[in-house]
């Protein structure tokens, strides 16, 4: 569908599903490997695709075709592909043992169950090197904080919604405070500026 | 070395060249100008090859040349300017030499002015780009506003070509738009008040979004749809938990979860971004085959 008379937007859910993630990620880096010409931005979001072109130098109607006939042979199999790391971090956020509370369950069987999760890179999104990470099965599920904290340091490991996020950057926050890393992610003098990215693996390492 | 320094800053201030494009799948939107028809006439009055520019609103900006001449090009809106305190017309291209002061205050139309000069401005390339993005925090000037008692170099760097600006419109028609991602599960009742309702802008306009006076109310008793987030593009048209319609600008968040009713044509942003607050704006949805249409007859 059209975003605007600029952009292209293809979506494989409305919902948050793995599955619709996975052909998402398969189809950005489809787009990436055979690129269509005169699009000149290709963005993998949680479940959707949006390619942004230039209409000076193709018209939407060529390029859904072109995006259509790229759709035909995604394997979201492809996903399986990402990078994988090992971020070092101190689980002792202050939000820990409300999270633990609100699952019944005391802090250290909380972390057990939380690094039981093999965390896919959903999507960067949100602020710079932001990334969405996940996702826990439905018995780790808790919601967002009701009241926002307005500020968060680079390096903010947050949960909710079923996801682990990541912060690169100073950043507002409605979710739960888990912990922190010392990976940063997004380097503006850096290229390019972010290293791990959506489809990439993350496995936590304590440290004290 | 010769420079530019900054005797009031206005509470938007800052540095902007054409953006930075590419970034949105690292979480950075492109930034740029936020009427890039008023930035692109500024350089074609440098004869198509100027710098970055600044991008002024909400107040009295002054600043001297000191170390040698520059020329310069102001544009977008109309705004007051002045040199030495002797009044100059507005679009202009002036030449600023050493202890030369340049005065530009808002004037009868627009809220966002551009100055550009015939030279590069001394600030670092982030990502690829000179603009500032002041929700990021990066690029232009330490990524902030410009202030008062700032100094800005002028660099040896190449200068690109300007681009050619927008395709010109009437400055009185209504808004263009494309139906937005989510306007098909909006009720029908909503999107006909978009369409064929009145609102005013609001004063809460800065580069990341331009909230509009919603009048009748009518977006006050939208429901919350639980939208799974996707990438935002500037001129979207998001509507908010209450109800409040919001247009995002060139320094939006990169994602978005809220719905989005629309996407504002992007020949017409600049026009918006230089409306006034209160003044009255409408919407005219038109279909993407038009559009390209339209551009096509414009461009032979």
């Amino acid at each position: 569908m059209p975003l605007g008379d600029e952009g292209l937007l293809v979506r494989f859910a409305q919902t948050l599903d793995d599955c619709a993630n996975r052909r998402a990620i398969a189809f950005a880096r489809r787009l990436h490997d055979e690129p269509i010409p005169g699009v000149c931005e290709v963005v993998p979001n949680l479940v959707s695709v949006l390619l942004r072109y230039q209409p000076e130098s193709i018209t939407f109607q060529k390029l859904a075709g072109e995006v259509r006939l790229r759709l035909l042979a995604v394997d979201e199999t492809d996903s399986q592909a990402g990078r994988h790391w090992d971020l070092p971090a101190r689980f002792d956020g202050p939000d820990l043992a409300e999270v633990a509370g609100l699952l019944e369950l005391d802090v250290a069987t909380f972390l057990k169950a939380h690094a039981k999760t093999n965390l896919r890179v959903l999507a960067v999104g949100f602020a710079p090197g932001f990334l969405y990470c996940g996702m826990h099965p439905a018995n780790l599920v808790v919601p967002r904080r009701k009241a926002l904290r307005s500020r968060v340091p680079a390096g903010t490991i947050l949960f909710a919604a079923g996801q682990t996020a990541i912060t690169a950057t100073e950043v507002p926050t409605g979710w739960h405070v888990i912990g922190h890393t010392d990976f940063a992610n997004f380097d503006p003098l850096a290229n390019p500026p972010v290293r791990i990215v959506a489809g990439d693996h993350i496995r936590f390492v304590s440290v004290r | 070395m010769t420079s530019l320094k900054i005797i009031a800053a206005p509470p938007l201030a800052t540095i902007q060249d054409q953006g930075r494009f590419g970034m949105l799948k690292f979480g950075v939107s492109a930034s740029g100008p936020l009427d890039r028809a008023g930035f692109a006439r500024a350089g074609k009055l440098l004869d198509g090859l100027a710098g970055a520019a600044l991008e002024l609103a909400g107040g009295r900006f002054a600043a001297k040349i000191t170390g040698g001449t520059v020329r310069a090009a102001c544009s977008g809106g109309n705004f007051a300017l002045s040199v030495n305190g002797k009044p100059r017309s507005w679009s202009s291209r002036i030449v600023l030499r050493d202890g030369d002061q340049l005065e530009i205050v808002p004037g009868k139309q627009g809220n966002f002015a551009y100055v550009r000069f015939d030279r590069e401005l001394d600030v670092p390339l982030v990502m690829g780009s000179r603009s500032t993005n002041l929700i990021a925090g990066l690029g232009g000037f330490d990524g902030r506003n410009l202030k008062t008692g700032d100094t800005i170099g002028f660099a040896k760097a190449a200068l690109a070509g300007v681009k050619s600006g927008s395709n010109p419109r009437p400055d009185d028609g209504p808004i263009r738009f494309i139906w937005g991602i989510h306007a098909d599960i909006l009720p029908k009742d909503l999107r006909s008040a978009f369409a064929e309702g009145r609102f005013t802008v609001s004063a809460q306009i800065d580069r990341m979004g331009l909230r509009l006076n919603d009048e009748t109310g009518v977006f006050a008793r939208i429901e919350a749809l639980h939208l799974v987030s996707d990438a935002v593009v500037p001129g979207d048209v998001q509507i908010l938990g209450d109800g409040t319609p919001v247009i995002l600008m060139r320094d939006h968040q990169p994602t978005g979860g809220y719905p989005r009713i629309a996407t504002i044509v992007s020949d017409d942003l600049s026009r918006l971004a230089q409306m006034r607050p209160g003044t009255g704006v409408r919407f005219e949805p038109i279909s993407l085959e038009r559009l390209e249409r339209e551009r096509g007859r414009a461009s032979k």
